[in-house]
């Protein structure tokens, strides 16, 4: 009799997804799919609202990354008060890239501290009562402190330029409200109240050293487990091709290097992509048109920013970058589990970027909003902790917007994680005359690698689980697994 | 953190009667009451072990949609080590028992519940849950804050 296997909630990501794998007479895997439960429409509900609530209302999505539709909203309008990302005041664009790299440095923090680690220091098949972030608090006490102050940390950078560390409001159309003061920044760079930014770098660089030692002891699994070709898709410094979270250029390339989107500008990003629908899920599946459905799909987080980008400009996290690279000898590299060490990659270098930033008395400056010349359209692009999130509006002559376009991360990152779970069950469970709970959590490592935020990808609110279920030949779930 | 004793409220103001724990908080900022922190919370996470080690007595304020006698509840929280391992969101619990086992820190904990009837996506309490409001206020400024923050 053959059966299907759902995984309902998929556990440990961000948001409500559901998988499902169908098994036939023999235990032979003859479907595997991701599905996203959750609905909200907020690209529909937003038409109406006067385009400066923008990045107010839409960094309701996310508890998690607020910031990044925050400020690819503001960016959007920016635009729409005529002023392109090069023209905002020097004080304001450092300000948001603080925020930003604060954002990105707390994400990161949380997904590999909280989420991910209970896998790789337990193990995939470990016991699930103990897999998780309370296990690792009690086994592994000094690095989950650790981990605890990285996100403080960012959490806090946050509450400075934002006001708070949740749904704080930093920008306005054209630059941003407020400036940091002296007393503020000191805060970050004495080490009096919290561990200074150098700490932040220290245990960046050590957390990095840990992964490089696991991928040394682990190294069969990390680079064989859910390994397949795919497109790489972010932006990257549209002056000399290195990585870039908050403005460039639109790059990917395919699962061998070569480029198939050659830097173009945000504006145009909609000449490039087009999303299809499945009745099966409610996340829309985004790919390069000239490339077609079958193989325009692209990765994009942190794994396909290092595959893009040609350099970091802080010195600390290319040597990084350079180590990681020499694993594939400069290649591209499509062995999802290298996911993490490439966030951690990101980690380091945001850590050096707020250094930067908070030791530039620009941003203590009060020059801080442009206004330009009024436009209907809008389009802000940047990349967010889990890759590359659009946002997109058109108003009309009342200052109401009449249509909105989010591509968040997590949509670009539908096909990927579909092809994950196929891995998996191809060659986790395929076969196997008993399905076991350490197998199906295989099914999650493969998806938490890409850190989902299914809530942000469907604009959805509610229950946050994922799950999985197992089904027989004539549709009835014989088991299942949920939180 | 300048006091003995912190309020951690936790909710969400846009889905009504969700909000009861920061609607409290506000109460607590307009009546400027002495000697307390106060921090609003979407929900617990392990960062917040950390935080109320700076501080001797927690009071942990929250919606529930148990039944109570008196539209509240008041009681003493112990840590435990139970936790839902699909998430990184945490119980007032598990928050003490990550005090205690990451930085040795036990403070004294207490989690007021207060009764809600209505969870949709919209902005403003229930007409028993402003009543259940009113009288866990009553219940704070009467017994809780002579007991638990003036004492602390």
């Amino acid at each position: 009799m053959s059966q299907k296997l759902v995984i309902d909630p998929v556990t440990r990501v961000e948001g409500h997804g559901k998988v499902t794998i169908q098994l036939d007479e023999e235990n032979k895997v003859t479907d595997a799919k991701f599905h996203i439960v959750e609905f909200r429409g907020f690209e529909r509900f937003i038409q109406g609202h006067p385009y400066w609530e923008a990045p107010v209302m839409v960094q309701r999505l996310c508890g998690i990354c607020p910031v990044s539709h925050h400020l690819a909203a503001a960016k959007a309008i920016d635009q729409i008060v005529g002023i392109e990302p090069e023209d905002l005041s020097v004080p304001a664009q450092k300000i948001r890239k603080l925020l930003h790299f604060g954002q990105v440095f707390q994400s990161h923090a949380l997904h590999f501290f909280y989420l991910a680690s209970p896998d790789l220091l337990f193990g995939a098949e470990s016991d699930p009562l103990k897999r998780n972030v309370v296990g690792v608090a009690m086994e592994y006490p000094e690095l989950a402190k650790k981990g605890i102050l990285m996100r403080k940390f960012g959490q806090e950078i946050i509450k400075l330029v934002a006001g708070k560390r949740i749904h704080g409001i930093s920008t306005t159309p054209g630059g941003v409200h407020k400036r940091v003061s002296a007393k503020e920044r000191t805060y970050f760079l004495d080490g009096k109240d919290i561990p200074s930014i150098d700490t932040m770098i220290k245990w960046s660089i050590e957390i990095i050293d840990f992964m490089k030692s696991y991928h040394i002891t682990n190294k069969e699994f990390l680079d064989s487990f859910a390994k397949y070709p795919s497109g790489h898709l972010g932006l990257v410094n549209k002056k000399n091709g290195f990585l870039e979270l908050y403005d460039g250029v639109l790059r990917a390339t395919d699962g061998n290097g070569n480029i198939t989107l050659n830097d173009i500008p945000n504006d145009d990003y909609d000449q490039y992509f087009y999303e299809s629908v499945k009745k099966w899920t409610y996340l829309k599946f985004p790919y390069l048109r000239h490339l077609g459905k079958e193989k325009g799909w692209n990765r994009v987080g942190p794994l396909a920013r290092m595959n893009i980008c040609e350099g970091i400009e802080t010195p600390l996290a290319e040597r990084e970058r350079l180590d990681f690279k020499a694993i594939t000898n400069g290649g591209i590299n499509n062995m999802t589990m290298y996911t993490h060490w490439a966030r951690l990659i990101e980690v380091l270098y945001c850590a050096e970027m707020m250094k930067n930033l908070l030791e530039d008395d620009d941003i203590l400056s009060n020059d801080l909003i442009r206004k330009g010349e009024r436009r209907k359209e809008g389009i802000g692009i940047i990349e967010a902790p889990r890759g590359t999130l659009i946002h997109h509006y058109e108003v009309d002559d009342k200052d109401r917007i009449t249509r909105c376009n989010l591509i968040v991360s997590t949509t670009h990152n539908n096909e990927p994680m579909n092809q994950a779970v196929r891995w998996v069950a191809n060659n986790v469970l395929d076969g196997k005359p008993k399905i076991t709970e350490g197998m199906l959590n295989q099914v999650e490592v493969a998806i938490r690698a890409y850190d989902p935020c299914l809530s942000c990808a469907t604009h959805a609110l509610g229950q946050m689980p994922l799950e999985i279920s197992l089904y027989d030949p004539a549709g009835n779930i014989i088991d299942s697994k949920r939180n | 953190m300048k006091n003995n004793t912190i309020i951690l409220g936790i909710g969400n103001v846009g889905r009504q009667d969700d909000g009861l724990g920061w609607l409290f908080l506000d109460f607590l900022e307009d009546e400027d009451f002495e000697g307390i922190d106060i921090e609003y919370r979407y929900q617990l996470q392990i960062e917040d072990a950390e935080l109320i080690c700076n501080y001797q007595t927690v009071i942990f304020i929250d919606a529930t949609k148990e039944i109570t006698k008196k539209g509240y509840y008041y009681k003493h929280c112990e840590p435990s080590d139970q936790f839902g391992f699909s998430t990184h969101e945490l119980a007032p619990e598990t928050i003490l028992f990550l005090a205690n086992q990451l930085y040795n820190h036990d403070p004294k904990a207490f989690i007021l519940g207060i009764q809600g009837h209505e969870w949709n996506l919209e902005v403003g309490l229930s007409k028993t849950a402003k009543e259940n409001l009113d009288k866990a206020k009553e219940y704070f400024g009467t017994n809780i804050f002579s007991r638990h923050v003036l004492s602390s």
